[in-house]
């Protein structure tokens, strides 16, 4: 469904990513693991279409995202908090992306429900606390009710009662058959959650695979994490 | 048409966007007033057409904010890409957004500030090609605001633009002084529109470009800006 295939991303002189390579696949989560400045964000953003890669290519259901007519219908995303300017409600926002890609109306209020933010509607992003501004971009996301959801750091802020909801509704959605690929630094919320694993240090990706055979030989993630991380890195 | 409704629908919910569309109805309502009142203008209609270029500081407004709003206040510009990944129809649709929404500004303000102009002053006898060259301003406000979106889009700021082109229209006009130094000065987009906004008589430079040529020169940067604007937008990392 997701697959990345020898990415890689230069700026100026620095190698942010060398040759990124691995597949997110329909009815699992994917945690995309590794500590800050490995390039997890940046290997997202390319997927996402946002930023070009050097070389290489990232596919959404076999195309390049900027070739989806409307993607959100096809892939939802969640990049550094709800994404929404600070001076528009939670359902302006929403109204808007809404129209953007052909979804119907009803979707919005479907997804505040969803998400909790029914009550928040009227609310400016700008005054939504860190967690709600998650929840928002997560609304957001679920609109064009896609088969994928990417997410970076998708606990970042939220509260534990909201990292178990969000845990939930992830593990929903892959059990749905939907894909799921999520990055974090946080590898006690990886390890409760990934069917598979990638593991990113430096702008390689240092393992791939099942969570079982990934942690291998290790005590615990933990240990995994480093031991790889640690090797990988220049 | 689904970019256009969104983007339509992101000016009308931005208060930045709101207020420069306030300014650009509600300014030349006022100077119009103050021109009939004094008694300056000699009609309504010299009055109000007089009073007309104020609509260009509110397209001008909106200009810069449909594209500044997308890069402060919250990034907006990822999620902005991610639901419209294609970048050329995101500006095409910013760009049709703003002329929509300038062009109707500006047909509103001119029969406000006409009729504020009467109630205060009286009807008086009216100039020649009164629509005519209430709608010249129209235009130059539209290729202004767009010229404001396109040279945002490359600034990823709207301080630089704002500055650039309400000071260079109102404080100091560099573009006028240029004109004291070389007659090329007068092919420069704001200068070359001149004739728009004001009747010959009405404007301190000798030999301005008349309303129909200078506007398709006007144009014609509007044009290459957005055209600039387009490829950089295409290019970089967003």
């Amino acid at each position: 469904m997701l697959l990345f295939d020898d990415v890689v991303k230069r700026r100026g002189a620095r190698d942010v990513l060398s040759g990124v390579t691995f597949t997110a696949r329909p009815g699992r989560v994917t945690g995309f693991l590794g500590p800050n400045g490995a390039g997890k964000s940046s290997t997202l953003r390319i997927l996402l279409g946002l930023d070009r890669a050097t070389s290489g290519t990232a596919l959404v259901a076999g195309r390049p995202y900027r070739e989806l007519r409307h993607p959100l219908r096809t892939i939802g995303s969640v990049l550094d908090g709800s994404g929404a300017h600070r001076s528009r409600t939670a359902r302006q926002h929403l109204a808007w992306v809404a129209r953007s890609n052909g979804i119907p109306r009803r979707r919005v209020g479907e997804v505040l429900e969803q998400v909790g933010l029914a009550d928040a509607a009227r609310v400016r992003a700008g005054r939504l606390s860190l967690g709600m501004g998650q929840r928002l971009g997560l609304a957001a996301a679920l609109l064009g009710e896609p088969a994928a959801l990417v997410l970076d750091e998708p606990v970042n802020g939220l509260d534990p009662e909201g990292i178990r909801w969000i845990r939930g509704l992830l593990r929903a959605h892959a059990d749905a058959g939907g894909t799921v690929l999520l990055s974090s630094h946080l590898m006690s919320e990886v390890a409760e959650l990934a069917d598979d694993l990638v593991v990113i240090a430096a702008g390689r990706v240092v393992a791939a695979g099942p969570l079982a055979a990934v942690t291998a030989g290790h005590r615990t993630l933990e240990d995994a994490f480093f031991a790889l991380t640690s090797g990988g890195a220049p | 048409m689904a970019a256009v409704a969104a983007e339509l629908r992101k000016a009308l919910t931005l208060p930045a966007a709101l207020a420069g569309l306030a300014v650009a109805v509600l300014a030349p309502a006022a100077l119009a007033v103050l021109y009939a009142a004094q008694g300056t203008a000699g009609s309504a209609a010299q009055a109000a057409l007089d009073a007309a270029p104020m609509v260009t500081i509110g397209a001008i407004v909106l200009g810069v904010v449909a594209v500044s709003s997308e890069y402060g206040g919250g990034r907006q510009i990822a999620g902005t890409l991610a639901a419209m990944p294609r970048r050329r129809t995101v500006l095409a649709a910013k760009a049709a957004t703003v002329a929509v929404l300038i062009a109707a500004a500006a047909a509103v303000a001119f029969p406000v500030a006409l009729l504020a102009a009467r109630l205060v002053g009286g009807t008086g006898p009216a100039p020649d090609d009164v629509v005519g060259r209430a709608a010249g301003t129209g235009v130059y406000a539209v290729l202004i605001g767009l010229i404001a979106l396109a040279i945002t889009t490359l600034t990823r700021n709207g301080i630089v633009p704002l500055i650039v082109l309400i000071a260079n229209g109102s404080v100091v006009s560099v573009s006028f002084l240029l004109s004291l130094a070389t007659p090329l000065a007068l092919y420069l987009p704001d200068l070359a529109g001149m004739r728009m906004l004001a009747g010959d008589d009405r404007i301190a430079i000798d030999d301005a470009l008349a309303p129909l040529p200078g506007g398709l020169v006007m144009a014609a940067w509007t044009a290459a800006l957005l055209a600039v604007a387009a490829v950089v937008l295409g290019r970089r990392d967003a």
